[in-house]
């Protein structure tokens, strides 16, 4: 028997929502998950059961990051390189690109040619270390800010943006005796908050998340960041052999593992607080990348 | 409108040699601004390409920058070394069959999830799915590595314990340490974590399509399904090549969805070695822990050849098929 072309689409609408119902739940359980961990007493959560809610309720796990040395120096290293490297990379970014969207700045084309190019080939990490040990910027906090102070990707979207602005804009300011300098801090970039936003953001999160370069360029462990630190707890308890260290406890009921959640819960919440008031800055951003694309 | 340096334009036909430099006099500033970006590009950018040359040379990390010029040739010896290396074809069957899994099933994904998100009529419960389903895209891969342990590790793992009490496996899985797992996992994670980030640019292209289409095909009583398969999908064909060309010309990297490297570094250990050691872990440990520099960057420069290769190739094949590429 044939159905009806209306009980098709009511069979259709549950099957879309029965799905997305699903995905909802397996992006958002995962979070809850570990934010309920990180609030339980460490040895309690090590025999299972903890679905919905603590069952022994505590502060004691993030008491206990804070106090640690280790995992507080990760945390300010970690606040440090986002604002500092996100604040270099845009403003540095955006002078680069200042002058780029100039239509009648000489060598234009030239310029053009040699970020294209570097967009599209890299010399690979091996060489790419041996520069960095060369500038001496191994082991110092320069290599987490430095490298990234200019994104070619976002070079080429503020040189966009940057034409859009009215060119009375400059004149004007010229016509004042400004000086380029003072043009670029004094009206550029004030008129371009949303490309601002859109770039700290990016470059914050990216910052934010970092380890690899603390894995590749630092020794140093007093210059570890937050995500690093996490990635080698993980990597300790993941190890077999090592598996006891996640079962390690103290008096308070603290283990490494509910150390490791609750660094994990820290290092989630900065992106999900300011997630709801910016996505629509994160979605201009991938849109326009995909105009680049 | 757009910037100009000055009010005027001067011809650039007849602009001697004079006029250029009283141009340039007076674009100075910005050609420091644009100099300096060029500076650092020079450094960070250009400088490591030339640091390739090093994959044919005995190269010795104490002499520095300059080290790479002055060192000894040695032709192709490192990349003879590494095909001869015992673990050169587990590696490369690693790579590969990583890079064609992760795009195989996670391309898809969010094409049908931008479909399923465009059938729902309740636009508070879209955009509430849609906010939430690209919220994994901004955390790290360590975070997501750290979620997997609470979830599936073999001690302290909820999959596992639940599992467990329920009397339904008699020991725990393994599923971070089994090698048979590895790529499927890698898979799975990858697909949870970029499905949302990538539906953005599919939905886009839905918006994109004249809703009369939708409208006229009902009037002719094309159902629901009909709807997807000769508007909805046609709608997105231009965006799905743009992003599968793109994700084809970073395949050994990861695709769009992660990077090979993080994946295979953080889910990576001692017993799942066999599936998860893949060319860019292995570049990492010969060249950064043991110091072996002239041959880990000639392991580097095999998959940067072949990336380039395919990019170039998947560019063109889309050239030739669809009428549209990148470049």
């Amino acid at each position: 028997m044939l159905l009806s072309q209306n009980q098709k689409d009511r069979f259709m609408d549950i099957v879309v929502y029965a799905i997305l119902s699903l995905i909802l739940v397996s992006v958002l359980y995962p979070f809850y998950y570990v934010l309920i961990l990180s609030f339980n007493r460490g040895t309690d959560a090590l025999l299972g059961g903890v679905y919905l809610w603590p069952r022994t309720f505590t502060f004691e796990n993030y008491a206990r990051l804070l106090s640690d040395s280790h995992w507080y120096l990760a945390f300010l290293v970690t606040v440090a390189r986002t604002v500092v490297g996100a604040a270099l990379g845009v403003l540095f970014t955006c002078l680069v690109a200042y002058g780029l969207a100039h239509r009648d700045l000489l060598f234009r084309k030239s310029y053009f040619t040699i970020i294209i190019f570097a967009m599209y080939f890299s010399g690979g990490l091996i060489p790419y270390y041996v520069v960095l040990r060369g500038l001496g910027l191994l082991n110092t906090f320069g290599v987490y800010v430095v490298p990234s102070m200019l994104s070619t990707f976002f070079l080429l979207i503020a040189i966009s943006f940057f034409r859009e602005i009215p060119v009375e804009l400059k004149e004007s300011a010229f016509m004042d005796g400004a000086g380029e300098l003072k043009i670029y801090f004094r009206i550029i970039l004030p008129v371009s908050m949303p490309l601002i936003a859109t770039m700290s953001l990016f470059m914050g999160v990216g910052q934010w998340n970092a380890w690899l370069d603390s894995a590749y360029f630092v020794r140093s462990e007093g210059l570890r960041t937050l995500a690093y630190r996490m990635m080698e707890v993980i990597n300790k308890s993941n190890a077999p052999l090592d598996a006891i260290a996640a079962g390690q406890r103290d008096a308070a009921g603290v283990t490494s593992y509910s150390l490791q959640v609750a660094a994990m819960v820290i290092s989630i919440a900065p992106i999900v607080c300011v997630y709801p008031f910016l996505q629509k800055y994160f979605v201009q951003g991938v849109m326009l990348g995909a105009v680049k694309g | 409108m757009e910037l100009n340096t000055q009010a005027t334009e001067t011809s650039g036909l007849h602009a001697g040699r004079s006029e250029l430099w009283k141009r340039f006099k007076k674009q100075k500033t910005l050609h420091l601004f644009v100099g300096l970006g060029m500076i650092f590009l020079l450094i960070f950018a250009y400088t490591p390409m030339f640091g390739i040359l090093m994959a044919f040379k005995n190269y010795s990390i104490s002499t520095g920058i300059a080290g790479i010029f002055t060192s000894d040739w040695v032709g192709l010896k490192h990349f003879n070394e590494f095909v001869n290396d015992y673990q050169f074809g587990r590696i490369v069957r690693n790579t590969l069959m990583l890079s064609l899994l992760k795009v195989i099933f996670t391309f898809p994904a969010p094409i049908l999830l931008a479909i399923l998100l465009n059938e729902v009529r309740h636009m508070a419960f879209k955009r509430f799915v849609q906010t939430v389903s690209y919220l994994p895209h901004f955390i790290s891969w360590v975070v997501v590595s750290g979620i997997a342990f609470a979830f599936f590790s073999a001690d302290v793992g909820m999959v596992n314990m639940a599992l467990l009490k329920l009397g339904w496996i008699d020991r725990p899985l393994d599923i971070l340490t089994n090698p048979n797992y590895f790529w499927g996992f890698a898979v799975g994670s990858a697909v949870w974590k970029e499905m949302g980030w990538w539906t953005i640019i599919f939905l886009a292209a839905i918006a994109g399509i004249d809703p009369s289409l939708y409208e006229a095909a009902q009037i002719d009583g094309a159902g629901r399904l009909a709807r997807i398969r000769h508007i909805t999908f046609p709608g997105m064909k231009g965006t799905i090549v743009v992003v599968l060309i793109l994700t084809i010309g970073s395949i050994l990297g990861g695709g769009l969805v992660g990077s090979n490297f993080e994946q295979a570094y953080l889910f990576g250990n001692s017993i799942n070695n066999e599936t998860s050691e893949i060319v860019q872990t292995y570049a990492f440990k010969i060249g950064l822990r043991d110091g072996r520099f002239s041959y880990a960057a000639a392991i580097d420069l095999i998959q940067s050849v072949i990336s380039v290769i395919l990019i170039f190739s998947s560019n063109y094949i889309a050239k030739r098929t669809s009428g549209s590429g990148l470049f």
